[in-house]
């Protein structure tokens, strides 16, 4: 079995914002975020992102899934902090819309130790 | 109303201008993140799942026209437009920067708002009775008490650090709307035999993962010696709880380690000690707190309003006379209850519009005062019965009439995984699915009282321990699941429910609430609530409705 | 850094006493702090001997153990092992209100700037910090007015509301 994919996000010091390390930076986007397939990058990236105290609160890995080829955070929590409350579709980052936020919003249960497939069901 | 004094005032831009110093040494990294979080949160602000939330305290849950206004002016400027009324007589913003923060604090000190102490491990905001001043049954009025309290604890140098946080509740009735017995200290003011004022001292109550019914342990402290005997229980607490596990740091943890007579012997050791002239409060200043309430200027008016029978002929008036308004203590007036829980709404939810427009109503129709109840629900307290049907109109016209209160859809939910990084489920999306299943309101009146209570995990933030039914989120292998429980109570009859079986799905809630419910209309005896019902029957009818299947125990 | 508090005034100052650890041989002269184990074993014999010794309570200890021999003792250093750890607030205001300890109560271990006001207000005049007097007496003097009366005996906000009651012209606020 392949690794653990893994994305890395934080709290905005300042604003509070949700936010997801890119290639580049960081992005309030979910749908920018870089997928690491290596743990050794992954918990260097969060060493890096614990030592940036000043932009950063609370820096995490969290585990996502491969599901029909896209990347799906495998707990309702991340799901959630991913899109923004479920009660208001209007509020947080899932007001964009997208593909991958469809995604996130259909998804149903969790694959959080298994990683276990068919994690979306399409009704 | 009350208002502050120069020195109150002094007294909250102090502390202003110390927290925006210590954002400011924060973003510049003079503090690091570990340093600043427990000054942050004695600032209410908290990191939640998507932002800062900022809960800003209601002391003893009174508001004015002009606070809720302030109120709505946050929720536009800085936030999203809306904001959650807690259980604990807080609102809760729940989109606010760190970077604003500063600058909303001093917006709200000018209608006397504040966020001090709504976290932390420090005593917070007192608990008190919603329908204060405006109940015929109380014996004193429970704010003054609580203002007492307010500033005993406001910046209170030796119980900043406590083990954990610690809640007080004061109520004047015997009908408790308080949850005194389940707070840190409850205090139930009565009067004795002698006609003199005097407290139940009721200690260690609290929910969380290991719920107490709080332990009376004075049954008459004199009303006079409130501080020093306060003073003695949190200097015990203070030394003596536990400090190694922030789960069994609350102090009901040290009275039930210790056993209740042993813990009342010892703050009543710490309370023979102690210097009580010091630090009692003087009655010169009780009397200035008093008076710094002031009177409600009532009119003279006849017990029956005939404009309030006329207007009985509308179904939707009468139904929301029956459920919403209650007697007032003053002949021609009602205590109109406002629901935050719109059938598919977010409990104790609410608009800046709805806020400005209940400001609106309050001057208009009562006096200017709103109260915050600990159901998630407001008051106007002091409503001639002549008003009631324009209120009711005002009401209707922005979506705040739903005649319900203590039925079946006047659910208390926490805020769930929706918005809390603690939560292991989501709560308010299970309450707006029960609201749906009751809400027709007839049935829901056929139905009576029935408090529904749902916490997203065992924080026991939305009380499910004290529910006649409480619903509590657990995670199962990373699903959202719930637990039930039944025969809670979190008033007078206080009680702590017990588990019905096993957790269960999200989408099988509201079917089982609705089978529970009609368990219960099909054994009831004429006049029994849900909860005597259980208390008679036992779980057993109740748990073959839901769990069929399950094997007879 | 220590900072005393002495006539309304913060200043730093060299410390003259040593702390010893439990393990430590015992410096021949000198004021030295004993923990309140080591204390109970070697104090008696020191004060004895004329020497000044300070006792450094633990949050978990019993400042009552001391009771008899506060009126010999130079210093009682309060510990915080964390400064979220708040027992020593208490241990303080005991010492003073209760016991009426007059020498030094001085903060050690994690004692932060922003705390300074809750020590001033129980009763501590020292403090072992990395910040300077000025910020220390910045911080500590935060509270322009106070809610209610502690060891410091400043006077409550109550008392100074019955002053100007009594005399409208006092300032108030
Ligand atoms: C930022 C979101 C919140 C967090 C992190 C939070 C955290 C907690 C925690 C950790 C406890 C358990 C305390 C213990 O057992 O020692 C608790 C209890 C409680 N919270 Fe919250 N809470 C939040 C929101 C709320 C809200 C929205 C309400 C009101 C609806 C609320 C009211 C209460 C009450 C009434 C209790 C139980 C009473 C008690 O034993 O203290 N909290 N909370
Ligand atoms: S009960 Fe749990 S989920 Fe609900 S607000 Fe409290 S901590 Fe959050």
């Amino acid at each position: 079995m392949s690794e653990q994919l893994k994305v890395l996000t934080a709290n905005d010091l300042a604003g509070g914002q949700v936010v997801f390390r890119t290639e580049t930076g960081w992005s309030d986007r979910y749908a920018d975020a870089l997928i690491y397939d290596d743990a050794l990058s992954a918990d260097a990236a969060l060493e890096s992102a614990r030592a940036a105290t000043l932009t950063l609160a609370d820096p995490y890995l969290i585990d996502v899934a491969a599901v029909e080829g896209l990347p799906v955070p495998t707990s309702y929590r991340e799901r959630i902090r991913a899109l923004g409350p479920t009660i208001h579709p209007d509020m947080g980052p899932q007001a964009e819309g997208g593909v991958l936020v469809h995604a996130l919003q259909q998804a149903r249960g969790a694959a959080r130790s298994s990683g276990r497939l068919g994690l979306i069901r399409r009704k | 109303m009350f208002h502050y004094d120069a020195i109150d005032a002094a007294m909250v831009a102090d502390r202003n201008a110390e927290f925006r110093d210590q954002v400011q040494r924060r973003l510049s990294g003079e503090l690091s993140e570990e340093q600043f979080k427990p000054l942050r949160l004695m600032n209410g602000l908290y990191l939640q799942l998507h932002s800062y939330m900022l809960r800003v305290a209601i002391p003893y849950g009174a508001l004015s026209s002009a606070k809720m206004r302030a109120l709505a002016h946050v929720a536009r400027r800085w936030d999203k437009g809306y904001g959650h009324f807690t259980t604990r007589q807080n609102i809760q913003f729940h989109w606010i920067k760190l970077s604003d923060t500063p600058d909303v604090l001093d917006y709200l000190t000018t209608a006397e708002l504040h966020a001090i102490q709504t976290s932390g491990n420090c005593i917070r905001n007192t608990t008190s009775d919603p329908f204060a001043g405006a109940a015929a049954e109380e014996v004193d009025d429970p704010r003054v008490w609580s203002e007492v309290i307010r500033q005993w604890s406001t910046f209170h140098p030796e119980f900043t650090y406590l083990p954990r946080k610690f809640k007080i509740a004061v109520t004047a009735s015997p009908q408790d709307r308080t949850a005194a017995r389940a707070h840190d200290i409850g205090l139930v003011l009565r009067r004795n035999r002698e006609g003199r004022l005097g407290f139940e001292v009721i200690v260690g109550g609290g929910m969380g993962r290991t719920p107490y019914i709080g332990a009376t342990i004075r049954e008459h402290l004199p009303a006079e010696h409130l501080l020093s005997y306060l003073t003695a229980i949190l200097r015990v607490y203070n030394r003596f709880g536990r400090r190694d596990n922030l789960y069994k740091a609350r102090i009901k943890i040290l009275v039930a380690s210790l056993g209740a007579a042993e813990f009342a012997r010892q703050a009543d050791a710490e309370w023979e000690a102690m210097d009580r002239p010091k630090v009692d409060l003087p009655d010169l200043e009780l009397a200035r707190i008093r008076a710094s309430f002031g009177l409600v200027p009532f009119r003279t008016l006849p017990p029956r309003s005939e404009r309030f029978e006329a207007a009985r002929s509308d179904p939707a008036f009468a139904r929301f006379a029956r459920n919403n308004i209650v007697a007032h203590k003053v002949s021609g007036y009602g205590i109109v209850q406002v629901s935050l829980k719109g059938i598919g709404e977010v409990p104790g939810d609410c608009s800046a519009d709805q806020m400005d427009a209940l400001a609106d109503l309050a001057e208009q129709y009562g006096h200017g005062e709103i109260r915050v109840t600990h159901e998630q629900n407001l008051v106007l307290p002091h409503v001639p019965l002549d008003d009631a049907p324009a209120l009711h109109a005002g009401l209707v016209a922005v979506g705040l009439a739903t005649p319900n209160i203590n039925l079946v859809s006047d659910m208390i939910a926490c805020p769930g995984l929706d918005y809390c990084a603690l939560a292991n489920a989501r709560a308010i999306p299970i309450a707006q699915a029960i609201g749906q299943t009751f809400a027709d309101p007839a049935r829901a009146e056929a139905i009576g009282e029935l408090k529904i209570k749902i916490s997203g995990c065992i924080n026991a933030c939305g009380h499910h321990h004290v529910g006649h039914i409480g619903i509590l989120g657990v995670d199962k292998k990373g699903e959202e699941f719930y637990q039930l429980t039944l025969g809670g109570s979190g008033a007078e009859d206080a009680a702590i429910g017990h588990v019905l079986g096993p957790a269960l799905g999200a989408d099988k809630v509201a079917d089982a609430i609705d089978t529970l419910v009609e368990a219960y209309m099909a054994i009831r005896q004429p006049g029994e609530r849900f909860l005597d019902t259980y208390r008679r029957t036992g779980v057993g009818p109740f748990k073959a409705a839901v769990y069929p299947d399950a094997h007879q125990a | 850094m220590l900072i005393r508090l002495e006539n309304d005034h913060f200043h730093t100052v060299d410390d003259r006493f040593t702390a010893v650890g439990d393990d430590e041989a015992l410096p021949d002269s000198d004021a030295v702090i004993l923990s309140l184990a080591r204390f109970e074993a070697e104090g008696t014999a020191l004060l004895a001997a004329g020497r000044d010794v300070g006792v450094r309570v633990g949050p978990a200890d019993r400042v009552e153990a001391l009771v008899d021999v506060l009126p010999q003792l130079a210093l009682v250093a309060l510990d915080f092992p964390k400064y979220r750890d708040g027992r020593a607030y208490s241990t303080a205001v005991l010492l003073r209100d209760r016991y009426g300890f007059g020498g030094e109560v001085r903060a050690v271990g994690d004692v932060l700037v922003d705390q300074a006001w809750n020590m001033v207000r129980c009763g501590f005049d020292a403090f072992e910090t990395t910040v300077g007097p000025n910020a220390w007496a910045a911080a500590a003097r935060r509270y322009r007015h106070v809610y209610q009366a502690s060891a410091d005996n400043r006077a409550p906000a109550f008392a100074e509301r019955a002053t100007k009651a009594r005399d409208p012209a006092a300032r108030v606020g």
